[in-house]
């Protein structure tokens, strides 16, 4: 579903879509409770809003033009990163790999999505740590961004991929170990049914497509 | 069961081999414990028995043959050899693939295809058997280093593997989560599992241990039956770099006052101090981590940092540093700070010192960390020592060119430090800085905290390694969870 929505947003006629695509992210945030994504995702589509499209009508001129080109194409990624994050934050790598298995997914597409998965939170982890290193050091300021940007990108990316590395090799040891990948065919201790919810669902996202291709479009 | 011959192995990359000739032969249940100072080759041996070498590391060079179960290791495909052997890492926290312990266990079933009523009956049982001591239901990565080591040893020995292999197991745990990996291991030796450990503490195994066999140099140096270790004296282990009795320390308890300390007295009795902190509290996802009514720390003297997982060391941690917002004041030298003014003051040097090293080489780490230091010396007693000497006194001067990245665990700690002291930062903070480290590394960390602490910073130690605190510090302060529900779930003995 995410690929869909990634497909059907970035392609070029695809702000048609946005607002439902972003009525989801907001939809699937509520209904995991986790209200400040609900809000913040809504608030940053808002806010390209006003700043894309309300902005050139109140005060048109160069400087504002860019901004609302720029916010009008970062609207698309606002509305997929928002199903993205729901993924993230409520499927576990093994949950994922066993749902690829059940629709007989081929094996190294299923086991590269379940470690990625698994990975953008280490990823998270160790980013926060290297800036929180960089905030010690006095080199995460503004004025330092502004005076030497690539070589404090380079500060921050340096460390955090060397640390990032370390860590993955050791979970693709164990994970290997451990039969991740083996020619076994593999189980699942709880196998994934497709139930009532994922039918609402289903039928919700199919409204929504419906909606926009029928509606007029607000964006274009 | 696990047969090792005439094995040479040299890392990809590598000048020295890490392993030559090494010839071992393990009886089907024995239990036998690799020891040697770092850099010996005790990991790398335990890496052959899983077959990690030579699957893992290609073009690295192996001789020899390694015989695992019946199965050519050289030949066998890795997750053959994962069938027949379990594995637990150094570092557990690291090597979790799933979000939570059921999930843990039976990843190893579900991958190898075993039946789904079995996996479901087998992960009961062990998450039963976990319960005890661990909450099953959180998040891996919420739990303290004693639980995830528990979860990582049942989730490596849920698909009955006969052979348990386990690196440094009691590096990161406290006295009483160490007691409870004896009671597991002893656990898998009555099943008959054929369990090797690489450690450097090693007393805490006597009496499950059937051989000890002493690592130098990737050959084996010396090899003790359970009878001859129990009478090799204390000396003899330091002679090989290794770490013997688990030391226990009673240290000065440092006065202090809230609900997060345990053991506090009234803030009347709290002296001053340098480093003041006063009404501190912080909540992190609607739970109270941290509550401090008055804490003092002085200038020169290193405090040690002690408490169960969730007692708020690392938060306090982060609030003294500036890192994270709390309520209430933290004043240093009688002033109040605010929280950028408090990263200006204060270092960290981190468990994971990979992270905090910017630049690439050895030499511009220390010329950025100098453009750094205070401009007019504090007072002339303590200006800001002269930074190549420092690098000198920490064995680090002929590495002035190296990559930072290109140094040891070891290197790489000292070169932090160095750049901490030439920045010469009030406050200090060192986190769990002795994790899995010999006897000799174990007292040149020490130097390095006296020595940082003797430069007129204000030291905080968080450790729970007895061994580098009996050296390092002056005294202590004991948090416990601020929250009633949490003390109550882990109970406080787990320190004392």
């Amino acid at each position: 579903m995410l690929l869909i929505c990634s497909i059907v947003v970035m392609s070029p006629g695809g702000l048609r879509f946005v607002p439902a695509v972003l009525i989801l992210a907001v939809g699937l945030a509520l209904s995991a409770r986790a209200w400040r994504r609900a809000l913040g995702l809504a608030a940053t589509a808002t806010t390209m809003w006003v700043l894309g499209w309300l902005l050139p009508l109140w005060w048109p001129n160069a400087l504002v033009a860019i901004v609302a080109l720029t916010c009008s194409y970062l609207i698309r990624f606002v509305a997929t990163v928002g199903v993205g994050m729901h993924l993230i934050a409520t499927t576990s790598p093994t949950q994922l790999a066993a749902a690829f298995r059940t629709w007989r997914i081929p094996r190294p597409i299923s086991v590269t999505l379940a470690v990625m998965l698994r990975f953008f939170p280490v990823v998270g982890a160790e980013a926060a740590a290297v800036l929180d290193a960089m905030r010690l050091r006095g080199l995460a300021g503004t004025t330092g961004l502004v005076r030497h940007p690539v070589l404090t990108l380079e500060r921050f990316t340096v460390p955090m991929i060397a640390a990032s590395l370390r860590a993955s090799e050791d979970l693709s040891a164990s994970a290997i170990l451990r039969g991740l990948g083996s020619q076994h065919t593999p189980t699942a201790m709880h196998p994934p049914r497709f139930g009532s919810g994922d039918l609402l669902l289903m039928l919700a996202c199919a409204a929504l497509a419906v909606a926009s291709l029928v509606l007029p479009a607000p964006l274009t | 069961m696990i047969r090792i011959d005439h094995v040479t192995w040299t890392y990809p990359h590598a000048e020295q081999p890490s392993l030559r000739d090494l010839e071992l032969h393990l009886e089907p249940g024995e239990f036998v414990i690799l020891c040697g100072a770092s850099g010996s080759g005790k990991s790398t041996a335990l890496r052959l028995m899983n077959g990690l070498i030579p699957h893992f590391h290609e073009d690295g060079v192996l001789t020899g043959a390694v015989t695992v179960d019946g199965l050519i290791t050289a030949d066998a495909e890795l997750d053959a050899l994962g069938l027949v052997t379990g594995t637990v890492l150094q570092h557990p926290r690291r090597q979790f693939f799933a979000d939570t312990a059921p999930e843990e266990v039976a990843f190893a079933m579900e991958n190898f295809g075993f039946p789904p009523d079995e996996i479901r009956a087998r992960v009961a049982e062990t998450v039963d058997e976990l319960s005890a001591s661990v909450p099953v239901g959180q998040r891996l990565r919420d739990l303290s280093g004693g639980q995830q080591q528990q979860v990582a040893i049942a989730a490596a020995t849920a698909h009955r593997p006969r052979i348990l292999l386990l690196d440094e197991p009691s590096s990161n745990l406290s006295a009483d989560a160490v007691r409870r990996l004896i009671t597991i291991l002893a656990g898998l030796k009555a099943r008959g599992v054929t369990i090797v450990v690489a450690e450097h503490r090693l007393r805490y195994l006597e009496d499950l241990v059937d051989r000890v066999v002493v690592m130098r140099d990737g050959a084996i140096d010396a090899a003790w039956t359970a009878a001859d270790f129990r009478a090799v004296p204390d000396s003899e282990l330091a002679r090989e770099g290794l770490r013997g009795m688990l030391s226990t320390v009673q240290l000065p308890v440092a006065s202090a006052s809230g609900a997060s300390v345990l053991g506090g007295t009234p803030a009347s009795d709290v002296p001053e101090g340098e480093l003041e902190l006063e009404a501190i509290r912080c909540r992190l996802g609607g739970r109270i981590v941290l509550d401090l009514d008055r804490v003092s720390f002085a200038a020169g003297s290193v405090t040690a940092i002690r408490g169960v997982n969730g007692a708020g060391k690392s938060t306090l941690a982060r609030i003294v540093t500036g890192l994270q917002r709390s309520a209430g004041t933290v004043r240093l030298d009688g002033k109040a700070l605010g929280r950028r003014a408090r990263q200006r003051a204060s270092a960290i040097v981190m468990q994971d010192v990979q992270r905090q090293l910017f630049t690439d080489s050895v030499a511009a780490e220390i010329d950025l960390a100098s453009t750094d230091a205070p401009r007019t010396p504090r007072t002339a007693l303590d200006a800001p020592p002269d930074p190549t000497g420092i690098l000198d006194a920490l064995d680090l001067g002929a590495l002035a060119e190296r990559h930072p990245l290109s140094l040891s665990g070891g290197q790489q700690q000292r070169l932090v430090v160095a750049a901490v002291r030439v920045q010469g930062r009030r406050i200090v903070i060192f986190d769990e800085p002795s994790s899995g480290v010999d006897r000799r590394h174990l007292r040149s960390i020490s130097d390095q905290i006296r020595h940082v602490a003797a430069d007129g910073a204000i030291v905080l130690l968080i450790s729970h390694d007895d061994d580098l605190l009996a050296r390092a510090a002056d005294r202590q302060l004991v948090l416990t969870p601020a929250d009633p529900a949490l003390r109550q779930h882990r109970s406080s003995k787990e320190i004392r």
